[in-house]
């Protein structure tokens, strides 16, 4: 064991401060209560956009979004109207553990699928497409599966029946629960990463039972989180005095009241033009489009030389911009404006990929989940899904209260490596 | 639609290159194609992803978005978009089809792999007779093959019965189409009695079902191409439409003033020997397999085959494909220019009025390689009727006398005997064989006068008439559907 002490990093996908501090304070995760009282817990801001693939590409970087190149769950490349997924092998930027030279354990971060060589155990998280390429190194495939781990918790069953996707949301639990004990157990660290996904799941699916106490699934909600933190809980009665421990969520969660949908606003507007003689998808859009938008509310003007039917001009692009900030502000869906906030390029992005980034990001209002729904025939419609992601209401927490350096306003989840690194030049200077 | 160009719509959706994944569990939830891409675009994180095996630099990403034409590793050839050096197994690859069918797709670019166990070479010989067109051992066929055509083809002796050997070598080879031409392809040699009955089943059925199991095991997202028969539709006295194994959209069932749609239904089936029920059963074992395991299927109803000839079978005497003349696996028109040949009258059974569906040696593999070039959807069993047209047996038996006169100089004569089969003699028939003209662009080359000239030239070879002659006391039939054994009696004898 280094004498220096070693790192615990603890994610919780989705988590927000305030749902976090009234489940310590209710008594349902009494390990995080007791954290909280010997520790700081902040609540900070998400990247922008608010989703897990940027966000925890931002977490373990330690970057802009126009740092590391992800900008979103699908993008597309230029020259094409061609939807792509990017993964770990489009992540521009090295995560923390390839840039430091201590040996890590990285268990279930989003986005980083397929796994690749490193100092130490990588099981990468959601999307991880199959498990052969979700685990490094691969001779530990086999205790992995004998462990009956899997990454992702099947979503599609709670479109089938909730008490399947609940069952389903436990399973996936437990055998994380194992695989972290087994490691942690099994191998030499020192660096200890691991990603709670199921909670932000659980949250899209069942937000009205964390707030309603007569919901039937009330129990069922606060039980998965107690699960979560009964396995923090070992975590932390094996951690030494001067190991430091950091617990963060990648972005917030509230309910959801209605999906809306920027495609649509757009073609309703003239912004965006579709020839369905055309192939599908995103290959539909004609050469009268200005405009259009990729999950969640990222959107790209369609730029002459970028897009193979592109007509937007340069001269032109700072008045189209314009008008659909315009259009996004005073747009309202049953009385109620659908942005909370509109961010332009410039504003929220800086680095070598800000050319691949998109020319407005919209932040959807409280209740308003803002989506692509490139096809979909309405403006706005009611949808399954409780809960939605903020932007606001991350949050993060740090053990001990010596030592720490401040959090300052506009703190961000990109910020979160960065302070580590301050937190161990503190602590061990 | 453009001359070959069938498929330049198709996307890697159908790409057998690809290995789709996704957030929806798309092959157990039964949804059709247009439902998972609303999902996907409505829902949001519903999103199946593709992953090139051959432009993994591609990353994933959306399986609709590129087309076969716009795909540098579909490339144009005479027969539509082809995938670059793409492997095509055949199983059966020692037979009548199946050699034909390796060299054409080799002289393709087409990486051709393929097994045998010999069967058919073995049942031939156990009914005492040979293929009159001499054929090579296996391996001075691909000793030529390579020599003369510059083809490497992979062979392994393996039976399509042994599960295991064949999953092992799928994984090995990891074809992106297989075309199933492993099985026992004669009526009469079912028909023997019941030890040839259960070796056809078995051989047959069994063999598919060993087929469906590897792949779903080692190469699910490839293309199985299975040989079917029109036999199996039978010659229903009705007349009505023998469809392309589905009845059509808007085919409605009348009865007792109600209506009901049969769209979308397989047709019935009427086999007529334990032959054809053995292919019977196979449809609805491919049809079940591509239903619970997203295989992609086309099972191919071919018209009865005749013919010798394709560029690559005659580039050299090692290279020419097997050609029976007998009563259990010589097909009609082959065995009417064998009898043409050696002076036995021009064979029909009873009225000689049964009318089937024909296609040409080189058509069918026309057809073969158009079907590869555009592979099914995931979980797609298609079905197309394989035949250039279709023709009473009376008036073909006259085209072949005709040919042989004229320009052979022969004396044939034609006779009517007993009919040993259980068959409607006088039947109306009304096939439809639209899609492979119409969606896969499949363009007749060869008429039957051309190639049966071709075959008369090759059969009146010294050394091929003397093997028709060798065997000339078992092309009339003696096996009964009664399951008597006995010489059929003339009926007529005309010029």
């Amino acid at each position: 064991m280094s004498c220096m002490g070693r790192t615990v990093f603890i994610g919780l996908d989705g988590v927000p401060h305030g749902l976090l501090k009234r489940l310590a304070d209710d008594g349902t995760m009494p390990h995080c209560r007791r954290l909280f009282e010997i520790g700081n817990l902040h609540c900070i801001a998400s990247t922008i956009p608010d989703i897990s693939s940027v966000a925890w590409s931002s977490i373990i970087t330690g970057k802009n979004p126009a740092e590391h190149g992800i900008f979103g769950f699908v993008d597309i490349p230029i020259n094409t109207y061609r939807i792509s997924f990017p993964n770990y092998l489009s992540l521009k930027s090295k995560p923390f553990w390839e840039k430091s030279e201590g040996r890590s354990v990285i268990l279930n971060v989003p986005s980083t699928f397929p796994v690749r060589e490193m100092n130490g155990v990588h099981i990468s998280g959601f999307v991880s497409l199959d498990l052969e390429r979700s685990v490094y190194p691969p001779g530990l495939l086999s205790q992995v599966k004998a462990l009956d781990y899997k990454v992702d918790v099947d979503a599609e069953k709670a479109h089938v029946s909730m008490d399947m996707f609940l069952s389903d949301l436990d399973k996936t639990l437990t055998a994380r629960g194992k695989v972290c004990d087994h490691l942690w157990q099994h191998e030499k660290w020192d660096t200890f990463m691991i990603v709670f996904t199921g909670t932000d799941r659980l949250m899209h699916f069942l937000w009205d039972a964390y707030e309603d106490e007569e919901h039937w699934y009330y129990k069922a909600f606060r039980g998965h989180f107690s699960k979560v933190d009964a396995i923090v809980g070992s975590i932390i009665d094996r951690l030494n005095d001067n190991d430091i421990l950091v617990m963060c969520s990648d972005h917030g969660m509230e309910h959801l009241d209605k999906n809306v949908y920027v495609n649509a606003i757009l073609k309703e507007h003239g912004f965006l033009h579709y020839d369905p003689a055309l192939k599908g998808g995103f290959a539909n859009i004609d050469g009268r489009t200005k405009a259009f938008s990729l999950d969640p509310a990222r959107i790209y003007l369609n730029k002459r030389g970028k897009f193979p039917r592109g007509c937007v001009a340069p001269n032109d692009e700072e008045k189209i911009i314009e008008d659909i900030c315009e259009l996004f502000q005073r747009y309202a869906v049953g009385g109620k404006a659908v942005c909370k906030a509109i961010y332009r390029k410039k504003e929220i992005f800086h680095g070598p990929f800000i050319d691949l980034a998109p020319d407005i990001v919209l932040i959807g209002n409280e209740g308003i989940n803002l989506h692509s729904g490139l096809t979909a025939e309405n403006t706005s419609e009611e949808t399954i899904f409780s809960g939605k992601h903020t932007q606001h209401d991350a949050f993060l927490y740090v053990r001990g209260r010596d030592k720490c350096p401040s959090v300052k306003e506009g703190f961000n989840v990109s910020n979160i490596i960065g302070y580590i690194d301050s937190l161990k030049a503190e602590r061990w200077r | 639609m453009k001359k070959g160009m069938h498929n330049k719509d198709c996307t890697c959706w159908s790409c057998p290159a690809i290995n789709l994944a996704g957030k929806v569990d798309f092959r157990a939830c039964g949804q059709s194609v247009e439902q998972i891409k609303k999902f996907q675009d409505e829902k949001g994180g519903g999103h199946i992803m593709a992953e090139c095996r051959r432009r993994p630099e591609l990353g994933l990403y959306d399986p609709m978005a590129i087309t076969f034409q716009e795909c540098p590793e579909w490339q144009d050839t005479e027969y539509g978009y082809l995938l670059k050096n793409m492997r095509v197994m055949i199983l059966g690859i020692d037979g009548y089809l199946g050699w034909t069918l390796a060299l054409w797709l080799g002289k393709l670019g087409c990486k051709v792999s393929g097994i045998d166990n010999y069967s058919r070479r073995n049942w031939v010989k156990e009914r005492g007779t040979h293929t009159v067109v001499p054929i090579a051992r296996m391996t001075e066929r691909l000793h030529a093959a390579k020599e003369v055509l510059g083809i490497d083809i992979y062979f392994r002796e393996l039976d399509v019965l042994d599960k295991v050997a064949l999953t092992e070598f799928l994984k090995e080879v990891k074809p992106e189409a297989i075309v199933h031409y492993a099985e026992c392809p004669s009526a009469p040699y079912s028909m023997i009695d019941f030890e040839h009955a259960k070796n056809v089943q078995s051989n047959n059925v069994i063999g598919t079902l060993s087929t469906l199991f590897a792949i779903h095991e080692a190469v699910p997202e490839s293309t199985l191409i299975k040989l079917g028969t029109m036999g199996e539709y039978g010659a229903p006295l009705t007349g009505r439409p023998l469809f392309e194994g589905f009845f059509p959209a808007d085919a409605v069932l009348k009865w007792q003033d109600k209506e009901w749609s049969l769209g979308g239904e397989l047709t019935p089936r009427d086999p007529v020997s334990f032959y054809h029920i053995s292919k019977v059963q196979d449809t609805f074992n491919v049809y079940e397999a591509c239903k619970y395991w997203w295989l992609r299927s086309y099972d191919v109803m071919q018209g009865v085959i005749y013919g010798v000839h394709t560029d690559e079978v005659a580039a050299d005497p090692r290279l020419r494909t097997r050609f029976d003349i007998d009563e259990w696996f010589g097909t009609i028109i082959n065995r009417f220019v064998a009898q043409a040949i050696v002076g036995i009258p021009l064979t029909l059974y009873g009225a000689g009025e049964q009318i089937r569906g024909f296609i040409a040696l080189e058509d069918a593999m026309q057809c073969i390689t158009r079907l590869i070039a555009k592979p099914p959807e995931p979980g797609q069993y298609g079905v197309v009727n394989q035949m250039s047209g279709y023709y009473k047996l009376r008036e073909l038996a006259e085209t072949v006398a005709a040919i042989g006169k004229k320009s052979f100089g022969l004396d044939v004569q034609i006779q009517r005997v007993e009919n040993p089969r259980v068959e409607s003699e006088r039947h109306p028939f009304n096939p439809i064989f639209s899609k492979l003209p119409d969606e896969f662009g499949f363009v007749q080359k060869d008429n039957i006068e051309q190639e049966v000239s071709r075959m008369f030239s090759l059969l009146l070879q010294p050394n091929i008439k003397s093997r028709i002659e060798e065997k000339r006391h078992l092309i009339l039939p003696k096996t009964w559907w009664s399951g008597q054994k006995k010489e059929v009696e003339r009926i007529e004898l005309y010029k």
